[in-house]
């Protein structure tokens, strides 16, 4: 046998036997993949997750606004580590509103949603901005995106000292409607002094509930 | 009178030209003669007979149909039927009602399991709503009537190019109680709409200077008329919850887009919701709608009478 085709038989051989090892680990990972289907915006929230709480983040009780009813919100009781930082308190409040609802028909906000910021400026307005699938994956409707801003409002309110109105972003850029009905290109008032004109869903919570 | 039993027999007659002409279809005369035979039955459709299709008893959507604005009191009595002064169509002294089918074209609005599709059963409730409201006397004008999806600021514009306008926008809820029914104005913030410049990196926020104008921006038309629209609004979900158990006492402040750009009393209207397992369900809430509607305006702003609403023109 001439020399030449020997060594290329040697060297079809050791490929061979390299493709047969990476197919068995890109086998193992696809299975990997499978048994723990994540998208991308859940990858996401995990890695933004780890940073927003620090040891040194005292265990406070934090009122939480879920639903309530098929059309009203409600605070509940959670015990969080929330930090001092009035900028990380109100991204923790906000991770937790969307990640921890304690059942699935309690849920103002979609599960995929993201809190990619939050941010204050010194007039005490809130800057909260949201990945896309808070738009995308709202559900359709007046009353829905009405229960699903009244919740971010009043979980700020509630949690966050010192807010006077809120600006929702979605991507960091400012939309016209959360889903279709609800106007986002203004500003939420929050902690009004004066009493108002409830809006409606959100109206007189009363508290349902304690977790954890 | 010319109207729909009028169609097949044109239909016929224009099938037996074209039966005649089949043998000779290759011929100049068979040419000539299709534009004529066509031109034929066309000069012989009257207008009024699309008009009376348009304004007569309220049905499901259809896909290409052709918008209309027009009310039918503006149509022309037909031909053969001597003026009566019974038949004389209202004198429209009164505002005039918008309504507005949310959504359409592409965007379907709220979709149930059930096929229940928002952008149909709206524009549905509009249309029954609207000949509820004829039927007082009232000149309707609705922003859509076909599959169309106008933008936020054309149905406004429509809306605005009357003097003394009241708009309604229908909606179907995807959440909510069933069948009940909520009534909405839109909220301003107390603060201004100076957000538009507004980015995620809280370092480049450039400060807008306070408005010095007095001319009202076409982006807050409505804030004007909040009071009205919240009058207005309150007496509606009052008639609602009359005839819905279930729905709030009270109208609701909420930012719906669709309604700030509206220089007059505006209020939308949502129903729960469109998970129902039978969408005869919501089919049947139309009706008791548009008698609440009717009921409101007509409590607020009878047609031709003086306005009830502060904040009108």
């Amino acid at each position: 046998m001439p020399r030449n085709l020997k060594i290329t038989l040697a060297i079809l051989s050791v490929a061979v036997l390299i493709g047969l090892i990476s197919l068995r680990s890109l086998h193992r990972r696809i299975t990997g993949l499978k048994e723990n289907p994540t998208s991308e915006e859940q990858a996401r929230r995990e890695l933004l997750a780890t940073t927003t709480s620090a040891p040194t983040d005292a265990r406070t009780q934090a009122r939480i606004f879920w639903a309530a009813g098929p059309d009203r919100i409600a605070p509940v009781q959670v015990a969080l580590a929330l930090s001092a930082d009035p900028v990380k308190r109100g991204k923790q409040v906000l991770n937790e509103l969307i990640t921890d609802a304690p059942a699935a028909d309690q849920r103002t906000l979609p599960a995929d949603a993201v809190v990619l910021g939050f941010y204050i400026l010194p007039d005490g307005t809130a800057i909260a901005d949201f990945s896309e699938a808070l738009a995308s994956e709202m559900p359709s409707g007046i009353l829905s995106e009405q229960m699903a801003v009244d919740s971010i409002k009043s979980t700020l309110e509630n949690n966050v000292p010192g807010l006077s109105r809120l600006k929702i972003l979605i991507h960091g850029q400012e939309v016209e409607t959360l889903a279709g009905h609800v106007d986002l290109t203004g500003f939420f008032d929050l902690n009004p002094l004066s009493a108002q004109t409830p809006s409606a869903p959100a109206g007189n919570p009363t508290p349902s509930g304690t977790k954890k | 009178m010319l109207n729909r039993q009028r169609i097949p027999f044109l239909a016929t007659g224009h099938f037996f030209i074209s039966a005649i002409l089949f043998p000779v279809r290759n011929s100049f005369l068979f040419v000539a003669m299709i534009p004529l035979a066509s031109a034929f039955v066309l000069t012989a459709t009257p207008r009024s007979i699309t008009r009376s299709l348009q304004a007569g008893a309220p049905s499901l959507p259809q896909q290409g149909q052709p918008a209309t604005n027009v009310p039918p009191q503006q149509a022309a009595p037909p031909p053969g039927v001597p003026p009566q002064v019974a038949q004389q169509p209202p004198v429209h002294t009164g505002p005039v009602i918008v309504i507005d089918p949310a959504h359409g074209g592409t965007d379907t609005g709220a979709r149930g399991q059930s096929g229940v599709i928002e952008k149909d059963l709206v524009l549905l409730m509009a249309r029954i709503t609207r000949y509820a409201l004829e039927r007082e006397g009232f000149r309707v004008v609705m922003t859509r009537n076909d599959d169309s999806n106008p933008s936020y600021d054309d149905r406004a514009a429509i809306a605005n190019a009357y003097r003394d306008v009241i708009f309604i926008s229908f909606h179907i809820s995807s959440t909510g109680t069933p069948n009940t029914a909520w009534a909405y104005f839109y909220q301003f913030s107390q603060t201004p709409p100076n957000a538009s410049a507004i980015t995620a990196n809280a370092n480049t926020l450039p400060i807008t200077p306070p408005r010095t104008t007095s001319l009202l921006g076409w982006e807050e038309a409505q804030r004007p008329f909040t009071a009205a629209s919240h009058h207005l609004a309150d007496i509606l979900q009052a008639d609602l919850t009359l005839r819905f158990s279930g729905s709030p006492a009270a109208a609701s402040g909420v930012a719906v887009r669709g309604l700030r750009s509206v220089a007059g009393p505006a209020v939308a209207i949502e129903l729960s919701n469109v998970a129902v397992s039978d969408a005869n369900q919501l089919v049947a809430m139309a009706a008791p709608v548009a008698t609440a509607v009717v009921h409101s305006i007509t409590a607020t702003r009878p047609p031709g009478g003086q306005s009830g609403i502060p904040g009108t023109r």
